[in-house]
């Protein structure tokens, strides 16, 4: 297995790896202003504190250094800072003579124990300003993921229904929760990150150069072969990188799905099957994840092998040279500040020392570009779907919405999915105060004709006009805040009855949703419950029968209030006395409004003002029941008949 | 076994409820014994992988040992080559382990044994990348929560060592790590699925999600916390100690038993904190899956919460949802942050206990100022380790909050536990139901005192107003729900007896709401009976009515479908699903509701090609309906009302009773 994987690391793969050049990255980190900005002081805030913290220590560490090591352990005098610092008076204090006596050793003690205070106030402080910047820095993270986040679930939400067909609900709860958790990475790791490395890089560069030019050139001539290789593996590594996201994000799409399935899975003895397939999704994803990881093991092995090869070799020169006692290239100009003017024990470990500093950095930075190719891959992705245009949008200069309306329109209304033309020429009124049946066989695009009315989709020819004002001169919001409509798919969200009615209409009183589920019929069955509008539904409102989650899903377009109601297939799972019972109530309480129900059942239509037939994309028919009926050889007539004629035949 | 667990504590439990509406896993406490038994567990996985396990270790434990020689000739380096000094100069032992590569060099001018060395460390670097770099390992960025961490937990891997030898333990590692993780989300995948229908209806797609995806990749770190790791770490320990007591025998004792001493505090500082550690991570992690819930709820749903303008307040919903995950996430760094301040807390005042000694000999001049920083160096490596042994527990906590989860569901009663069932073959005679009454879980009662028989070879049509338990009684059949009282027979055999394989393999179940895959056309149809050939697909669709509007379709039976079917309508998708219930030839077909969502010409073919399939005796077809011109072909129709059997017979028979339920039903329909 192991080795198989190796080769396969190894072989060539055709496919191209994803684009990301220079001004990609830069683009898609200008991206990330919008959510960064409202906590850039924070951010700020983190990265000097950081940095101060860190240099802080680093001279109070000197400080102390010298205070052990030198005064405690060897016995010379204060300075005068240190002496105040530690609040000794000047018996402690150097002279700066040559000759000074060494100290006794209980003013040694002294000096130690009160350092010893100093290491324990030190202590805390370090203590402390870790646990801070660390639960700082998370909760600046947070703020700057949950901004993301949440933009991107309000940008999926707005999408058209003709983009949700294609995509996997998977594949957008891993956008929002995974690909977006990159941009917490942005800031510290892939901008400033990098860049305190190249600073460290340069530093040791020149520190090494100063000892031996010759060595600072051999370390930019070893470097050479390090980029070339970097830029040779980068197209592999972010092919990867894609490829595990992919992977992943399919795999939590099977979830989703298989869990969303589950009855079905089930009812078909699948489970095994289901199993299998998951764990074939697994394994993918797995691979994904191994292959990236393996492309990035094995430059990094060859750039250390290199950056290692570079070390040795030079410390072996530098030894040479240490023996032979050679100047170093800066010579007698150090001499008077640090005795490296030749090559000593001294100025080898010092010079190993940037060496090893050089080739370590370049080793990390090669690191960190493994990494980051991966954060702006999974920022691309996650900003994909923030930058996906909703096909319906909101008009620049939108119109008032009219009320109270009188009439919706459509007027030659053509639509298609993909190639699939659906509508061809639609041409419908409807009044206040009339229910319309909207009838047609299965398929005939009757709930497309209705969701235009909520701009659910926009047609691709014609206009849906309420009282003369074209759907898309109406801003999305109002067109749906003014029309209702229970689905054909009953969905149930988990929660309580009374949430599940009072879903789409904020501040509606329980009398409201009370009335709300009277009209449609669900009353009865509710305060059957336990806990009547306080019972929790289970997921997707599994404890019903469909009946009642189809007359919750009603009252839920109901206590809306709106003057537009669409019903889809109000009746399809009730039995008839309760259909005849809602009908009833729903009439009434439409008086004033715009109701249209599809329906396919004669005894719901006959109900209905008008009938519009619905057939080949076009109004075949509209009138009453009893003026479609009259006209011999109708199509109406026609499916009328069908219906009574199944229902008779025995 | 959840309402027991959560019996005793229904307050604390309905809190926790509301908040993240669990209404499945609901008692979220471990005590140290259960998280020690979540443990012993989790290690029994390492049993599936015993080969990469062992080449794992033995690759960590190989890389130990070259490594000790490098402290050593970097002293050889300064001291014989740099400083030009003959060896044995000093009374300084050298470890017997470095006394072949002493007796190689000793005598040879200084470059020579440079240049010794220059090519051992070539070998080292290629072989082992020592003094290449830090080791291998790859992990990629990760967000500041949990969901995100998990991918680099599933894959996580490495070497102390670089070079060809770096790259095979990092590959078996990675491997392994894999294999663990996956061994044990494929075994709760496989469990989630067959969870009963009554634990489904409240068990959230998203916490599925959750913990198939987050909460199981912590397994493998639980592994290697009990094994690899303390082992490593009281290896290094006994390494450090035995070189100790080579060079600095004298002092070291004291020294070494301070260093000790921060084992038994660190743990007793941290013990207490356990359950804090434990709470705070399942209440994150709980947090994390109802955010996962509000994503995964809006998504699926969209055209629901599009039509209905929620929108707004699905995003509040989510937004709201996320801060408190996030929000809980800091609560569980927080008391991290805080222990681990706490360890540190200790360090340092061992360290400081320690540079009074120490300091205390020197100005004595007992010892002289360049042995502190040796025994310093020394001393703080004992004390990690220590340190690192006395917060073992408290490390632990985390991952077995996660576990914790997993292992809920594994242990959850699912059907096939109950049914340790005897085979049937064939059903030939059908179903009895004795008296039967179903309840549920909550109390509800759905079904009471029904007596029937539903022979083979017969369409028996339920009918009943919307509530009545219609659906509620098909479940009963295959076994989705259990009687609560009285019998369910098949051939004259208690459903809960037989094996449950043969029986469901025997039932074709089609739904009221209609779900199909993202997938083909045929893969749908394929999930049902994988061995359907085309022309059985064919029959099926053809059968259910949908064979013109597959034609149609640019790909025909190969169209992969949108989002749970979106690009059919919902009475084609309906279609479908019946012909996913055909498809699969069974014995018993239950249709529930199939023709709601058709139009009368559509369900007159559809009738028709059941009416093919129930042709021959050997086929019982059960139909929920309310449509009279599907009800009143059946042979036997049942009419229930409020959960009992009101009316048994043929439509002629029912027809014919004065007053009789089904009669006054028809008339009102008739209209």
């Amino acid at each position: 297995m192991i080795v198989g994987d190796l080769l396969e690391a190894l072989a060539k793969s055709e496919a191209e790896p994803p684009r990301l050049d220079a001004r990609k990255f830069l683009r898609l980190s200008g991206k990330t202003w919008p959510f960064i900005r409202p906590v850039i002081k924070h951010v700020i805030t983190l990265l000097i504190a950081g940095a101060v913290s860190g240099v802080f220590l680093a001279v109070l560490g000197l400080v102390a250094l010298d205070l052990f090591n030198n005064k405690v352990l060897v016995g010379e005098r204060l300075q005068p800072v240190q002496a105040v610092l530690l609040g000794l008076d000047e018996s402690y204090v150097t002279s700066g003579a040559e000759d000074e006596p060494p100290v006794g050793a209980d003013e040694r003690r002294t000096v130690r124990d009160r350092l010893i205070v100093w290491f324990g106030i030190g202590g805390l402080v370090i203590l402390g300003s870790i646990a801070f910047l660390a639960y700082y820095g998370t909760w600046v993270r947070h703020r700057i993921n949950q901004g993301l986040r949440v933009a991107m679930i309000e940008r999926a939400e707005h999408l058209s229904l003709k983009y949700h067909s294609h995509a996997r609900v998977g594949d957008a709860v891993f956008r929002v929760y995974q690909d977006s958790a990159m941009i917490v990475n942005l800031v510290e790791e892939a901008i400033v990150g990098p860049l305190v490395m190249l600073y460290a890089l340069v530093v040791a560069l020149v520190m090494v150069s100063l000892f031996s030019p010759q060595i600072g050139i051999v370390c930019v001539v070893v470097a050479a072969p390090m980029v070339w290789l970097t830029v040779k593996w980068t197209p592999r590594i972010r092919r990867r990188a894609l490829a595990n996201r992919r992977a992943n994000s399919d795999l939590t799409s099977r979830l989703q799905e298989t869990f969303s399935a589950i009855r079905v899975v089930k009812a078909n003895r699948a489970e095994g099957r289901i199993l299998s397939r998951f764990n074939d999704d697994s394994h993918r994803a797995l691979n994904a994840a191994f292959h990236l990881r393996l492309e990035m093991v094995l430059l990094s092995a060859l750039v250390m092998t290199l950056g290692g090869g570079m070390v040795i070799a030079t410390e072996f020169v530098l030894a040479q040279w240490t023996i032979e006692g050679r100047d170093t290239y800066l010579g007698a100009a150090v001499a008077a500040f640090i005795g490296f003017a030749i090559w000593n024990l001294g100025a080898f470990t010092a010079a190993r020392e940037q060496i090893g500093e050089a080739a370590g950095t370049g080793y990390g930075m090669v690191r960190v570009w493994c990494m980051i190719q991966d954060l702006f891959i999974g920022l691309d992705r996650a900003f994909f779907l923030l930058d996906l245009e909703p096909e319906v949008a909101d008009p620049p200069r939108p119109a008032q919405f009219p009320t109270p309306i009188r009439q919706v329109a459509w007027r030659d209304v053509h639509f298609a999915y993909e190639d699939n033309e659906v509508l061809r020429g639609v041409d419908l009124v409807a009044e206040a105060g009339t229910v319309t049946a909207i009838v047609g066989a299965t398929g005939s695009g009757k709930s497309t004709l209705m969701s235009m009315l909520l701009r659910l989709y926009d047609p691709d020819r014609g206009a849906v006009e309420f009282d003369g004002v074209d759907a898309r001169r109406l801003r999305v919001d109002d067109v749906r805040a003014n029309t209702a409509i229970a689905l054909q798919k009953n969905v149930l969200f988990a929660g309580t009855v009374a949430d599940n009615v009072g879903y789409a209409a904020a501040g509606k009183s329980l009398a409201d949703v009370r009335a709300a589920a009277h009209v449609a019929c669900a009353d009865e069955f509710i305060e059957a419950m336990d806990k009547g509008y306080r019972a929790e539904l289970g997921e997707r409102g599994g404890k019903l029968s469909t009946g009642q989650r189809q007359r919750l899903s009603i009252a839920r377009a109901i206590v809306r209030d709106t003057p537009i109601l669409i019903l889809d297939e109000p009746t399809a799972s009730l039995d008839a006395r309760t259909e005849q019972r809602l009908l009833e109530r729903i009439g009434e309480w439409g008086r004033e409004r715009i109701v249209f129900l599809i329906t396919h059942r004669l005894s719901t239509i006959r109900n209905a003002d008008r009938i519009a037939f619905l057939e080949d994309g076009r109004i075949a028919e509209y009138g009453t029941h009893d003026e479609l009926m009259a006209r011999p050889g109708g199509r109406y007539r026609a499916f009328v008949e069908a219906e009574a004629a199944s229902s008779e035949a025995a | 076994m959840s309402e027991a667990a959560a019996a005793p504590f229904p307050a604390e439990a309905g809190r926790e409820r509301l908040r993240y509406d669990d209404r499945v896993d609901l008692d979220t406490r471990i005590t140290s014994a259960q998280a020690l038994a979540l443990m012993g567990r989790s290690l029994k996985l390492l049993a599936l992988a015993p080969g990469l396990f062992a080449a794992k270790f033995a690759l960590g434990f190989g890389v130990v040992w070259p490594t000790l020689l490098l402290p050593w000739i970097g002293k050889i380096i300064i001291d014989n080559v740099l400083l030009g000094r003959p060896f044995g100069e000093t009374e300084v032992r050298y470890p017997p382990f470095m006394q072949p590569i002493i007796d190689a060099v000793e005598g040879l001018a200084p470059i020579e044994i440079m240049l010794f060395f220059a090519v051992l460390y070539v070998v080292l670097l290629l072989v082992l990348g020592t003094r290449g770099g830090e080791g291998t390992g790859a992990g990629l960025f990760e967000g500041a929560d949990a969901a995100t961490n998990a991918e680099n937990q599933i894959s996580s891997g490495g070497s102390e060592a670089g070079g060809l030898w770096g790259i095979a333990e990092f590959m078996v590692n990675v491997r392994l790590t894999q294999r663990l993780a996956n061994a044990l989300r494929t075994r709760l995948f496989a469990r989630l699925t067959r969870l009963p229908m009554t634990t489904l209806d409240d068990q959230r797609i998203g916490d599925s999600i959750y913990r198939v995806l987050y909460d199981a990749p912590m397994v493998p770190r639980i592994c290697y916390q009990l094994t690899l790791e303390p082992f490593f770490i009281f290896l290094m320990a006994f390494i450090n100690i035995y070189l100790i007591q080579y060079t600095y025998g004298e002092v070291a004792p004291e020294l070494i038993w301070i260093a000790w001493a921060t084992f038994p505090l660190a743990f007793i500082i941290t013990f207490p904190a356990s359950a804090l550690v434990r709470r705070t991570n399942q209440v994150k992690r709980a947090a994390g899956a109802a955010t996962t819930n509000a994503i995964e709820e809006t998504m699926d749903n969209v055209q629901a919460v599009q039509s209905l303008g929620g929108m707004k307040r699905e995003a509040e919903r989510f937004a709201e949802r996320s801060r408190e995950s996030f929000l809980r996430e800091r609560y569980a760094l927080a008391v991290g942050i805080a222990l681990l301040v706490l360890v540190l807390g200790v360090m340092i005042a061992a360290a400081i206990y320690m540079t009074i000694l120490v300091s205390d000999k020197i100005i004595d001049g007992e010892m002289t100022p360049g042995d502190f920083a040796v025994l310093f160096g020394l001393f703080w490596g004992i004390m990690e380790t220590a340190t690192g042994i006395g917060s073992f527990w408290i490390r632990l906590q985390e991952p077995v909050a996660a576990l914790r989860r997993v292992f809920f569901f594994l242990d959850h009663p699912v059907d096939e536990d109950r049914v340790q069932g005897e085979a049937i073959g064939p059903i030939e005679q059908g179903f009895a139901l004795e008296d039967v009454g179903f309840r549920y879980p909550d109390g509800r009662e759905a079904l009471a005192g029904i007596d029937l028989e539903m022979p083979v070879g017969e369409v028996v049509a339920i009918v009943g107003p919307t509530g009545s338990g219609k659906t509620t009684l098909a479940y009963l059949l295959p076994a989705f729900l259990q009687a609560t009282s009285g019998r369910v027979l098949v051939d004259g055999r208690d459903v809960e007896t037989v094996d449950l394989d043969a029986l469901r393999g025997q039932v074709a179940y089609v739904f009221q709401e209609h779900r199909l895959l993202s997938a083909s056309i045929r893969d749908n149809l394929l999930l049902a009976r994988p061995n359907a050939t085309e022309a059985e697909s064919e029959r099926a669709l053809a059968d259910s009515a949908c064979m013109e509007f597959v034609r149609q379709l640019p790909d025909g039976i190969d169209t992969v479908l949108g989002q749970s079917g979106d690009t059919l309508s919902v009475g084609q998708q309906q279609r479908l699903c019946i012909a996913r219930g055909l498809i699969r030839n069974a014995r018993v077909l239950i249709l529930d509701e199939p023709t709601a969502a058709l139009d009368p010409q559509t369900e007159h073919e559809l009738v028709q090609g059941l009416r093919r399939r129930a042709g021959d005796d050997t086929r019982l077809v059960v139909v929920i309906a309310h449509r009279l011109s599907t009800i009143r072909h059946a042979d036997r129709i049942v009419f229930i009302e409020d959960g009992r059997v009101e009316d048994i017979g043929s439509h002629e028979e029912l027809m014919a009773k004065a007053g009789g339920a089904y009669r006054s039903f028809v008339e009102l329909q008739g209209g």
